[in-house]
């Protein structure tokens, strides 16, 4: 029993790291383009961020992994969920973080205009950190969500730990004990990265508190 | 002939038929103002009456829909797209002080006042550092070189900020109702050091409700009402002896109470 949710241990944390990198990724063009004075790229990333959203992640998957063929490529399993979890978690993302901008206070963009920054180094030094700082809790909550979610996986065939599981309950016909343990393993996984957040969040809160 | 008086230079901001409006709402109609090298301009009148306006627009921080501004030879009219060299020089000609201080709240107070002469000026950080720790002890402050700003007061956190300003060695220094979001007693420190970088023939346009500095501090005083200019002058007679009734009411308001 061990030995099954051991082995789908390494793909739940791929899955959960690669897409959320991809999230990561693909949600800053997403945030350029909701934060755009130009109606059709503002229109473009509000409809996509909707339609990622709308659609059930499981149903992406099915459609990446059933529906897609490049050429004589398919996708296999692995890469249409990674895919699939990664291009949801950046429409999230990108609202997260869009967020977290809009909460810098008007006065810091108008300091650096004032001080005669270029863009980059308003983005690079001042909303940038600032934006970082802000998004660490909704981040690191967004991150446990999607490592239970990269479960979805499961769905099709990604053997993960959900996967492993329920293939093991059904050759040992011993059921339920197996997922207990499972659930078990998730929140080993999650409490820690909670606790970091947490510890992130109060250690800069006092070096910065306003 | 010699200049018998430093402060009858040249004009370094000069602000002609200035307009602005926010949809219907007029904010500004046909404000010019000429500021002297050397001078110290104090903008009074009541909240609305676009003084914070007027002097956000010498810095572009809004865009004005109608006339020029021109600091330090620096043209911009407005309604034509600013080439960005030109508001950049403009900007760097201008330093701002705000109402609300707006330091970075993630550096530290020496790091606010290097970074902008590092990635404006193109010091180096030696050199930015250094610049930075003579201003911040001319502001009594550099015992908080290395604290964030949230450690310091209200009145040090808006002389970091001139400092700030300082450091990138502007022509004119702006400063948008400094005292406004401080105690009375927290105030005073920040108007000393505004006087003591007046005494140094600093140009300053204060945006202000602090009669005395308008009064003692200025040499030009300027009296805004719904959108314009009614009245500028010599602050002395100007308090003495208004010329306009919308003047006398708000310096009734002000100073009877």
């Amino acid at each position: 029993m061990l030995r099954a949710i051991a082995i789908g241990l390494p793909l739940t944390v791929l899955v959960t790291i690669l897409a959320l990198m991809i999230g990561t990724v693909v949600a800053l063009p997403i945030v350029a383009g909701l934060r755009s004075k130009n109606r059709i790229l503002w229109l473009l990333s509000r409809a996509l961020v909707d339609l990622l959203r709308g659609v059930p992640p499981v149903v992406w998957l099915f459609i990446l992994y059933y529906g897609v063929s490049i050429g004589a490529i398919r996708l296999t399993a692995l890469q249409a969920g990674v895919l699939g979890l990664g291009v949801v978690a950046a429409a999230y993302l990108a609202e997260i973080f869009r967020g977290a901008i809009s909460s810098i206070p008007k006065g810091q963009w108008e300091a650096s205009s004032a001080l005669g920054f270029h863009r980059a180094t308003v983005w690079s030094r001042i909303i940038g950190p600032q934006t970082a700082r802000a998004v660490v809790p909704a981040y690191t909550t967004f991150a446990i969500g999607l490592l239970k979610d990269s479960s979805i996986a499961s769905s099709i065939g990604v053997a993960e730990i959900v996967f492993m599981s329920s293939q093991y309950a059904r050759q040992s016909g011993e059921g339920i004990m197996v997922f207990f343990v499972a659930a078990g393993v998730y929140i080993l996984l999650s409490v820690p990265l909670g606790l970091l957040s947490r510890h992130l969040d109060v250690k800069m809160r006092k070096a910065v508190a306003r | 002939m010699i200049e018998p008086n430093l402060r009858t230079g040249k004009p370094v901001v000069q602000v002609r038929n200035l307009a602005k409006a926010y949809g219907p709402h007029v904010v500004l109609r046909d404000v010019s103002l000429s500021v002297q090298e050397g001078s110290v301009t104090a903008m009074i009148g009541p909240s609305g009456a676009g003084k914070s306006t007027v002097l956000r627009c010498m810095n572009l921080l809004e865009q004005p829909d109608g006339g020029e501004i021109e600091i330090d030879g620096h043209l911009i009219v407005a309604g034509r797209k600013p080439n960005p060299k030109n508001l950049a020089a403009l900007r760097r000609s201008a330093g701002m002080v705000f109402q609300h201080f707006n330091l970075f709240p993630h550096m530290t107070v020496l790091r606010n006042v290097s970074l902008p002469q590092e990635r404006v000026l193109g010091c180096t950080r030696d050199e930015a550092n250094e610049k930075s720790m003579e201003l911040l002890k001319r502001m009594g402050l550099a015992e908080k070189a290395d604290q964030y700003p949230s450690r310091c007061s209200g009145g040090q956190q808006q002389r970091i900020a001139i400092a700030r300003a300082l450091a990138l060695g502007p022509r004119v220094m702006l400063f948008d109702e400094p005292t406004s979001a401080l105690d009375p007693e927290v105030g005073v420190e920040v108007l000393e050091v505004m006087k003591e970088l007046a005494s140094t023939g600093m140009t300053m346009v204060v945006v202000t409700h602090e009669m005395a500095f308008a009064g003692n501090v200025a040499d030009e005083l300027v009296v805004m009402a719904d959108g314009g200019i009614i009245e500028k002058g010599e602050p002395g007679q100007i308090l003495q002896d208004p010329q306009h009734d919308r003047t006398r009411r708000f310096l009734r308001a002000v100073l009877e109470r």
